[in-house]
């Protein structure tokens, strides 16, 4: 039991540690950047505007 | 010699094997981030696994709620902007994260709640709103059943009747067996349903169109509008849309993880949930003002004769099952995350059975919840809206998107996200502010709203608000007593 506990310890570090050296080389794939956000945001004003307008 | 050596070697790498297999399976289960290269969804992936949440006949009820309001035009109008303010701030408050590291939605939470905050949290939003939602879409699923068994035989439909009964707890039991199986089972049965029912609701509106034109179906007015002053009815639809949308909170960000990376994991709700809950509310919306009743279990019986009633029924019974067992799974994941070692030492089947019991309880000893929907929909966005807003601030502008994965997995009690006794006061402080600003602005229960309502509706500033409590007292008194990591 304590052997396995042992082994999921460092199980957890391993998948830790991936993500540390993947976060320190910024090394996201698929990260979102501003323009997502910027895209995002813009979809959803026109929305609200285009459909404010012709429904209410 | 040789063989013996190349047998241990062999052995060696079997047992490697076995033990990567075990530690995927337990990631996958929440036990530990998944790694980029375990996660099973790409871009259409996870887009049809949204739309097979997203079709369900909630959306029908739902779209058949707002005909009660306002007409068709005001309708679609407030759909769509309730559901995209909705969608895009609840998957801003969970997928970036879940998609950046694999994470579990409610081990994630602990950096705002802390680890028994985060406990707190998912018995109001999940529990509560899942077993809500299982046993309503269990209901319709008996509904459905109960409908189609009429039609073939000629004789009237009885929605609160045994066989009603009988078939939700069917449907909830074999929900049980399809999710005890793991997220792959469900993924085929996504791939499968959700296509199925886009087909669906194409055809259905094509009927529609075909019986009415779309400026007679526009012209339509409201079934039971409960106001006179029809900015307030149309605010109110906006509500139960923004409420609709902010319901994807407890579901979409273990959903996230599954898939290979942030943009993955924010985009395809913007295609599948709201594309796809929108399309289907508005289904339900033109049906239930063209047909004159807004409960889709009898709308479809009438909208084009028994065949293709008996088949829609069907489709339609099926896909609450999809979106059934995708809220079960991702509810199941949270709950052996914020469980105690006890909850944790529960079989994965044991403890979705366990789950299911209330659900079943509320199909046989309380049907009447299934008339009483739209009111429990409206109540829980009270609490979703506000861990929108402080999901928002805390993730991205308290911690400039940085988690971490050894605090959120390791042991807890002495761990940077423990706050005060495993509660972060500020963040529940935040919560309930959140909520008080949503009741104080409009009472789901009683429709009583202020003048300031009509402009901001309820949601909205009830997300404002929990976002800022808890950026300024976080700022103001977290750092100094080293509370939550924050940088």
């Amino acid at each position: 039991m304590e052997n396995s506990d042992i082994d999921w310890q460092n199980e957890l570090e391993r998948r830790a540690r991936i993500y540390d050296d993947i976060a320190a080389g910024d090394r996201f794939e698929g990260a979102m950047t501003s323009l997502d956000y910027v895209a995002i945001a813009a979809l959803t004003l026109v929305l609200v505007a285009a459909f404010w307008i012709w429904g209410a | 010699m040789t063989d013996h050596v190349a047998q241990g070697g062999l052995a060696a790498v079997e047992t490697e094997n076995v033990e990567a297999s075990r530690y995927t399976a337990a990631a996958e289960r929440g036990d530990a981030p998944l790694l980029p290269s375990e996660r099973l969804w790409g871009f259409w992936e996870f887009t049809y696994a949204n739309s097979a949440l997203a079709i369900a006949t909630w959306a029908f009820l739902i779209g058949g709620a707002i005909g009660l309001f306002v007409g068709p035009k005001e309708g679609i109008a407030a759909i769509v902007i309730g559901n995209i303010i909705g969608v895009v701030l609840t998957a801003l408050s969970t997928t970036p994260m879940s998609g950046r590291y694999g994470v579990e939605q409610f081990v994630a939470l602990r950096s705002q709640f802390g680890y028994n905050g985060s406990r707190v949290v998912y018995v109001l939003a999940v529990v509560l709103l899942t077993m809500g939602w299982l046993a309503v879409l269990a209901m319709m699923f008996g509904r459905s059943i109960d409908g189609m068994m009429a039609l073939s035989a000629g004789e009237a439909a009885n929605p609160t009747g045994t066989k009603m009964i009988v078939a939700a707890v069917g449907a909830i039991l074999l929900v049980c067996v399809v999710v005890a199986k793991g997220p792959t089972s469900i993924k085929f049965f996504n791939m499968v349903v959700s296509p199925a029912l886009v087909l669906l609701m194409v055809v259905m509106l094509y009927i529609i169109l075909s019986h009415h034109s779309l400026s007679e179906l526009l012209a339509l007015p409201a079934l039971s509008p409960p106001f006179e002053d029809d900015t307030l009815n149309f605010i109110v639809a906006v509500e139960v849309n923004l409420a609709a949308g902010f319901s994807w909170w407890p579901y979409i960000g273990n959903l996230a993880r599954l898939t290979k990376n942030e943009r993955t994991a924010f985009w395809p709700n913007i295609v599948g949930i709201f594309g796809a809950a929108a399309l289907g509310e508005i289904v339900g919306l033109l049906a239930a003002v063209a047909l004159g009743e807004s409960d889709p279990t009898i709308w479809m019986t009438r909208i084009a004769g028994p065949l293709i009633g008996i088949v829609a029924l069907l489709f339609v019974a099926f896909a609450n099952m999809t979106s059934m067992a995708n809220i079960l799974y991702t509810s199941i994941v949270g709950l052996r995350q914020v469980g105690t070692a006890s909850v944790r030492s529960i079989s994965w089947g044991m403890i979705l059975f366990l789950f299911c019991l209330i659900p079943l309880g509320l199909v046989v000893f309380y049907p009447q919840m299934y008339d009483g929907f739209f009111i429990f929909l409206v109540w829980t966005s009270a609490l979703n809206s506000a861990l929108a807003g402080i999901g928002i601030v805390d993730y991205f502008f308290l911690r400039g998107q940085k988690l971490d994965m050894r605090s959120l997995h390791g042991p807890q009690e002495n761990g940077h996200y423990r706050f005060w006794a495993g509660f972060n006061p500020i963040g529940l402080l935040a919560l309930a502010v959140g909520c008080a600003v949503y009741v104080i602005v409009f009472n789901p229960q009683t429709l009583a709203s202020l003048p300031a309502f009509k402009y901001l509706t309820a949601s909205v500033p009830s997300c404002l608000a929990a976002g800022a409590v808890h950026y300024v007292l976080t700022r103001l008194f977290a750092r100094g007593r080293g509370w939550g990591l924050y940088p």
